[in-house]
């Protein structure tokens, strides 16, 4: 019983500890340089799903804008960038790339966002 | 009132109420159709304020963009949020799986549905699906007031229909009882004159020596057949609610009885008369009943049969046969010939009533009968019970 518990208390900890890592992953390869050039992500995520709606399109759209950035390809409107500077050509694999962007749509996920309020009495 | 009336009335009240019941459905049909219409289109109208309340809140929902979004959720509404692809992003029920998004509005399993597009995608929510249910207490109300409408117009309308019958049947109840007071009056008058002049002829028989004894057969025959019209009249004039007095009958002795008052205008005609009649067949029968039976049959036998013609008679312990060799009946006669006053031959008097007579009697007491006739050969007809 105890060795069940503690195998548990292990596979729990070791959940908790990757989703940090993702975070920290997105945290590092992302989020931190659109914090430090104020470069507003959530408003670039609203604009993707006010304008491609699901997100399979908005995670090939981003794909496409990260392996090849430009004004043309971006979401946001060309006089974002004369506030912002444009994002350089990607590095990272494609397959990670990838991961970053399920990253990224995840923590703005809608669906987690929109809960029932409690009705009032 | 009397039977044909009766029957009349019947017939008419049903064609009538049968037309007005047809008409009403139908308009009653077409209303409860329109009136559910406008119920599911107010139900419509409120689903489309709310399909347009989520998509407000929406657009805020998407300008704020915060940690946690409240849903706008508003009972009785549940409503959905699809994507572009249908895939559901969020939801307050379960939500069917076959959902007509060309469709706006749909109507599944009692709830009506609305299928909003919207543009742009706040949210990225592509369709807002608003899910009611259908008001049932108003389309069972209606259902109720139609219903009730309806027994209330089929009362209306039956007592309309009745006095309605009346009037119609009346110049049919007249006729009847104008025929009848005919009947009542004749019968009453030949009664005395036709008793009158068999007793007589009887006398001369028994007291007399007569040397007219064919002018007296003649005489005696022709009183007889008044006689026998005498009591079909009174049979009909009674129609047939007279007492009757079921007893055990011995058909078998009456019958031979009835071929001997019959044997003048038998023999007269010089018909070959066949008789095979079993013993002792008893039969529970009202004896005038029986008679009426067996002379009706007997005198249209010897009255549409040829000079010379074969007769033949059988009686069983389950059947009374007579079969004549006469002019026989058409086969388009043979359906309608238990009609009253129905004649299929005119060629021999009479009111045409002893086959219908026949008729009733076999009704009354559950026999079956049958009539097989080919014309100019014959005819037999066959009693059974």
């Amino acid at each position: 019983m105890v060795k069940i518990i503690m195998l548990l208390s292990i596979s729990m900890l070791s959940l908790l500890g990757n989703e940090k890592l993702i975070n920290s992953e997105l945290e590092r390869d992302c989020l931190k340089c659109h914090k430090d050039q104020s470069i507003p992500s959530e408003v670039i995520y609203r604009r993707y799903l006010m304008k491609y709606s699901s997100k399979e399109t908005i995670r090939e759209m981003m794909l496409a804008y990260l392996k090849a950035p430009s004004v043309e390809m971006s979401i946001m409107p060309p006089q974002f960038f004369s506030k912002f500077p444009i994002k350089e050509v990607s590095q990272p694999k494609e397959e990670v790339l990838r991961k970053r962007i399920d990253d990224y749509i995840d923590y703005f996920d809608i669906n987690k966002k929109l809960f029932i309020p409690a009705e009032k009495n | 009132m009397y039977r044909s009336e009766k029957r009349s009335l019947y017939r008419f009240l049903t064609i009538y109420l049968l037309s007005t019941f047809i008409l009403f459905s139908l308009g009653s049909s077409i209303f409860y159709a329109y009136e559910k219409h406008h119920l599911l289109d107010r139900q419509r109208e409120l689903l489309k304020h709310e399909g347009e309340r989520i998509r407000h809140q929406l657009m805020l929902l998407h300008k704020q963009f915060g940690e946690k979004l409240p849903f706008p959720v508003k009972k009785p509404y549940e409503s959905a949020l699809l994507d572009t692809d249908r895939q559901l992003i969020f939801s307050t029920f379960i939500l069917p799986s076959n959902i007509d998004f060309s469709q706006e509005y749909s109507i599944k399993n009692g709830n009506l549905f609305l299928v909003k597009s919207i543009e742009p995608y706040h949210l990225g929510v592509v369709y807002i699906v608003v899910q009611m249910p259908i008001n049932a207490e108003g389309i069972t109300d209606l259902k109720h007031l139609i219903l009730l409408f309806m027994l209330g117009a089929g009362f209306f309308f039956l007592i309309v229909g009745y006095f309605l019958g009346r009037l119609f049947t009346a110049p049919m109840r007249e006729s009847i009882e104008m025929m009848n007071s005919f009947i009542q009056d004749t019968t009453h008058e030949l009664n005395t004159p036709i008793s009158t002049i068999l007793t007589n002829l009887e006398l001369i028989e028994t007291l007399h020596s007569c040397n007219a004894k064919k002018e007296m057969q003649r005489i005696e025959i022709a009183s007889k057949t008044l006689s026998r019209i005498y009591d079909d009249l009174t049979y009909l004039k009674l129609h047939h609610n007279y007492h009757r007095d079921i007893q055990s009958i011995n058909l078998s002795k009456l019958l031979k009885e009835r071929l001997l008052y019959f044997s003048a205008a038998i023999e007269v005609k010089g018909i070959v008369l066949v008789d095979t009649i079993a013993p002792d067949v008893i039969l529970e029968i009202d004896r005038d009943d029986a008679l009426r039976l067996i002379d009706n049959l007997i005198s249209n036998a010897i009255k549409y049969n040829k000079m010379g013609g074969a007769l033949e008679v059988l009686l069983t312990a389950k059947e009374f046969k007579i079969k004549d060799g006469g002019i026989g009946i058409e086969e388009k006669e043979l359906q309608t010939i238990f009609e009253r006053f129905k004649r299929a031959n005119k060629s021999e008097g009479g009111f045409g009533i002893g086959l219908n007579i026949v008729y009733q009697l076999v009704r009354t007491y559950d026999f079956d009968i049958t009539i097989r006739s080919t014309l100019h050969q014959g005819t037999e007809v066959t009693v059974l019970w």
